[in-house]
């Protein structure tokens, strides 16, 4: 029962987002850090670029240095500021105290904000090799880790082993039922890239029947083009420059996504299909 | 008087580890402004006449609207302006990021331009001034940024672009 209790308790700690279960701590006996965490959350209600968060999570440090959860919550302000001196230092101190909590959460930042594809595939392989579960989702649920370490596989060049993870993981999220949201258009446009629109347009077809932006229409005009398919080239590319109008196109709060197109894409396509 | 000299090399460390000591706690504890990267007036730098609209205290960040990084016109536009200004520096030793974070206004002019900059393993350097006056000049260029709303009304806000640098050359521009 006792080991029953302990699973309960300490399940708050296994997403990388969660906020720490500080009576877990105090369950443990570690009351150094249950103390710190207590402290850790009167952040509550503050902004986290305020003055007031930051100094409650100094204050948590004080009292425990040794815990990861104050150093990964003062980072976060330092990443979306694009401040990234500060933020790796701070970011660094949480994974090596946590590394399983913390490593995925790196990987993908190291990706999303500063597109520093070698360290995020470093960082992706260690926590793949530390840990026996999955190893989970980036930060905005947009991708599972294997596919933003495809995408990083992809951006240095490393074309065919991207489409092997990419391929190999959205067989696992198939199976889940669990698809990323543009997993098959990231797919798609690596087979177009290797020169493959057969196989580029069935996965353009997936991503349609997913989630449906333009940049997906406006690849799908590639592939059709590279098949010499003058009216769906030309289809697509309308279609595509109805969606991005109507701001259904890869987007994201922070960053530009990969494979993201512009409206003077499309026109420039457009154009040259005779439009 | 004089002062044997292990007791003035005792001194001397001693002043150094205190003067250390006070400075770290200056930077990580005391000097926290209002928001994470907020940035000041600096009247030697900044224009004059630029003009925050609504109060420092309601200058917000770009992401706070939820409508992703705005630029003038596309990004394209501004990437087409950094590939046709800025000239390459020929050398294999200046790698890494340069942020250049700025405040727009609410008519989209831009000010208090700070630079930050690393090497790829995020640590902070000084890259060749031949690149970093470059960025810098091209980006106070831009004569006019995204003008930026909430609740109708327009807004000041911070925005920032990263250069990666490749040997010299930008290989990308963020976010």
């Amino acid at each position: 029962m006792k080991k029953l209790y302990l699973l309960l308790l300490l399940i708050p700690f296994s997403g990388t987002y969660a906020q720490p279960n500080c009576e877990a701590y105090k369950y443990l006996g570690d009351m150094v850090k249950y103390e710190a965490c207590k402290k850790a959350m009167e952040i509550k209600g503050h902004y986290q670029f305020s003055k007031e968060y930051q100094t409650i999570l100094d204050e948590a440090i004080k009292i425990d240095p040794t815990f990861d959860y104050p150093y990964w919550a003062k980072s976060v302000a330092y990443l979306k500021s694009g401040d990234f001196v500060t933020w790796k230092k701070l970011i660094d101190k949480a994974v090596a105290l946590n590394p399983k909590e913390r490593l995925g959460y790196r990987g993908w930042c190291r990706y999303q904000f500063f597109r520093d594809y070698e360290g995020a595939i470093r960082d992706i392989e260690k926590l793949d090799s530390l840990v026996t579960y999955d190893i989970g989702q980036s930060q905005n649920g947009t991708y599972h880790l294997n596919i933003a370490k495809g995408l990083c596989y992809k951006a240095i060049g490393e074309k065919e082993k991207a489409i092997n993870i990419i391929e190999e993981q959205i067989k696992l999220n198939e199976a889940e039922d669990f698809i990323g949201a543009y997993d098959y258009l990231h797919l798609g446009v690596l087979y177009l890239e290797t020169n493959d629109p057969e196989k580029a347009l069935a996965a353009f077809k997936n991503q349609t029947e997913h989630n449906e932006v333009a940049e997906n229409q406006y690849y799908s005009a590639l592939a059709y083009k590279a098949l010499q398919n003058q009216d769906e080239y030309k289809t697509g590319l309308q279609r595509a420059k109805k969606l991005y109008l109507e701001g259904n196109k890869l987007s994201d709060p922070y960053s530009s996504p990969m494979d993201k197109i512009f409206l003077k894409d499309i026109e420039v396509e457009l154009e040259a299909a005779g439009n | 008087m004089t002062f044997p000299k292990p007791l003035l090399f005792f001194s001397f460390l001693l002043f150094l580890l205190c003067s250390c000591k006070t400075e770290k706690q200056t930077d990580s504890e005391n000097e926290y402004l209002r928001w994470v990267g907020d940035i000041e007036h600096n009247e030697t730098t900044d224009k004059p006449g630029f003009r925050i609209c609504n109060g420092e205290e309601q200058i917000l960040q770009y992401f706070n609207l939820g409508a992703g990084p705005l630029y003038p016109e596309e990004k394209s536009t501004l990437l087409e302006t950094f590939e046709s200004k800025y000239q390459p520096v020929e050398t294999n030793d200046q790698n890494g990021f340069i942020r250049i974070r700025f405040v727009v206004n609410c008519e989209g002019k831009a000010d208090r331009f700070r630079i930050l900059q690393a090497d790829k393993d995020y640590n902070e350097i000084e890259f060749d001034e031949r690149i970093t006056n470059q960025l810098l000049e091209i980006t106070k260029g831009i004569e006019s940024w995204k003008v930026m709303y909430r609740h109708e009304i327009p807004v000041d806000y911070y925005f920032y672009l990263i250069f990666k640098i490749n040997d010299g050359q930008i290989t990308e521009i963020l976010p």
